[in-house]
């Protein structure tokens, strides 16, 4: 049997950006109030069209728990790692706050938690994974922007969203390998 | 301190340093009290600030040093010989309070101390260059002892493996920047060649500086055989100097052509943007400019001309360490960053972080003011 690999897909025309995720993932993970701490984040793209007719879109997005993460490759003390399932990790006993994996991130996933004294960044709470449940920002979206699940396993939710529908990654041509699907 | 009574301008020297010097100590207790969050102003956006680059700025003198002061008991330029114990103990000093201010810089050094040994990433660009720059320390100081010992062939040979340590730790750091694919404007192998290279352009306005210091501005008469080193040492700087010109265009025009993503942003930032000014004032008319005009004029070819073009270089270099840190980073790495301004992210100095360089520039000068005045740096002739 396949080792399990998880990831987010996400639906964007479906985010209202109600910023729910957001709070939740806050909450959830007793991330500090500040601009600059969040582990996860609505991109709101231009405006589109003439009025009356008009469109926008939002992108929410979060660490991409790259295959290939450049985080990963930088840290000097390896306090940043990957779990089985692909998970990136940061043991904060290791960090040395130096911030070279926040400079090398392509996708600014990562801040300094002064609070934990270590950088910190999203881990799909990866505690509530254990205990059967799903991501915090999955749980509370209202309209169901992303779907999470282990894209190993063919009959998941996700892996039916990823074979049925077209998809697409960010930043592809950095070859980070990211593991948060966009719908097409 | 009945010697610096009778010397004034001695005691105002160490006076101002010693201020310097508080400012620091007194801005580290407060940044080591209350967190750097609250002292520092590097960002989410923009990590490394200027502690980042005032800590290029000095290793990249370390390696300057070495490497100049190669020339004379590695590669055998007579001339040379001249300036050996005093360009590598300031080569030490400048090393040194390199890693000061990093420390400064880097939450948890101790932390960093334990875990580099007990976990180590040996595909992280930063791990090896804490350990080649440890490596190339223990080597400097073995070469300052040789030297010290009139050991000639223990300095040649610790030179030889120092000037190979050099330019590994050295064009390493290049590549702590040049690696990070994240950042279009540090990423690709030009940073790491032209580290070596303007390395060599500080070296050489810093011995520059030490060998005018130790003569015209302690009232010593400059023993004969400096005047003709220093020609040479000019006509070498000129040299330095011309190919760095060549690498700044080179930096600049494929950061311009065919307008690349991030890239583009970032050299423009430099070119008119907010940081024009560092660079077209400081790096370029301070740093390169100025003293090219200095070193071509045959009547400035003189110990004065010489130390004047060099101070303006390392002024201009100290800068170009500073814009090449941030503008890496100003761009951001993606839409909808808040605080955005025309497309870039801010970020200035906080007192705090002026206070250490402040201290860290203190620090070095008072340690190598110092060391003249208990080590006997003069070469003897052979």
């Amino acid at each position: 049997m396949n080792e399990k690999r998880y990831a987010i897909v996400l639906d964007t025309r479906r985010c209202i950006d109600c910023k729910a995720c957001t709070v939740a993932c806050k909450a959830e993970n007793h991330v500090p109030l500040g601009r600059e701490n969040h582990r996860n984040w609505i991109t709101e793209e231009e405006v589109r069209g003439q009025y009356p007719h008009l469109g926008q879109s939002f992108t929410p997005s979060q660490c991409m728990h790259c295959a290939n993460a450049p985080c990963k490759k930088v840290c000097p003390t390896s306090a940043t790692g990957r779990s089985p399932e692909g998970i990136v990790t940061v043991d904060e006993k290791r960090c040395i706050g130096c911030k070279y994996c926040m400079t090398a991130c392509p996708y600014d996933a990562r801040y300094y938690n002064e609070e934990i004294e270590a950088v910190d960044k999203c881990t799909f709470c990866q505690h509530r994974i254990l205990a059967g449940r799903v991501p915090a920002c999955v749980e509370t979206c209202p309209t169901k922007v992303r779907v999470f699940g282990d894209i190993n396993d063919p009959t998941s939710a996700i892996s039916k969203l990823l074979a049925k529908y077209p998809h697409r990654v960010i930043k592809e041509g950095l070859g980070t390998k990211p593991h948060l699907f966009y719908l097409i | 301190m009945a010697s610096f009574t009778k010397k004034p301008g001695e005691l105002l020297w160490f006076s101002l340093l010693g201020l310097g010097m508080l400012v620091g100590a007194g801005t580290a207790l407060m940044v080591l009290t209350k967190g750097h969050a609250h002292m520092y102003n590097v960002s989410r956006e923009v990590p490394w600030g200027i502690l980042i680059s005032t800590y290029v700025f000095f290793v990249v003198s370390s390696t300057g040093l070495c490497l100049v002061s190669s020339l004379g008991h590695v590669f055998g330029i007579e001339q040379f010989e001249l300036i050996g114990r005093r360009a590598i103990l300031l080569s030490i000093i400048t090393l040194l309070t390199g890693f000061g201010t990093i420390a400064m810089e880097i939450n948890h050094p101790i932390r960093m101390a334990i875990y580099v040994l007990l976990t180590p990433n040996l595909s992280s660009p930063i791990w090896w260059m804490g350990t080649l720059y440890g490596v190339y320390l223990l080597l400097l100081i073995g070469e300052f002892f040789f030297l010290m010992k009139n050991h000639h062939k223990g300095a040649m040979a610790m030179g030889i493996l120092g000037f190979i340590a050099a330019v590994t730790a050295h064009s390493n750091l290049g590549g702590v920047f040049g690696l990070l694919e994240a950042r279009p404007y540090w990423y690709g192998p030009f940073l790491p060649l032209y580290f070596i290279l303007s390395a060599l352009v500080s070296g050489g306005a810093l011995i520059s500086i030490i060998v005018y210091y130790n003569y015209q501005f302690r009232k010593i008469p400059l023993p004969a055989r400096y005047p003709h080193f220093l020609t040479t040492l000019a006509k070498l700087q000129a040299l330095f100097l011309m190919i760095l010109i060549f690498f700044i265009i080179w930096k600049i025009i494929p950061g311009l052509y065919g307008k690349p993503p991030g890239k583009y942003e970032a050299t423009m930032a430099i070119l008119t943007g907010p940081m024009a000014f560092n660079f077209w004032f400081f790096e370029v008319l301070i740093g390169m400019i100025a003293p090219v005009l200095i070193l071509f004029t045959k009547r400035f070819i003189n110990p004065f001309g010489v130390m004047v073009a060099g101070a303006l270089c390392t002024v201009g270099i100290f800068f170009m360490r500073y814009d090449l840190v941030v503008a890496g980073q100003i761009v951001p790495m993606r839409e909808g960053t808040d605080d955005v301004v025309n497309g870039l992210v801010s970020y200035a100095p906080s007192m705090a972080e002026y206070g250490i360089v402040l201290g860290a520039m203190a620090t070095c000068m008072f340690l190598y003011t110092l060391a003249e005045k208990v080590f006997d740096l003069e070469m003897k002739e052979h």
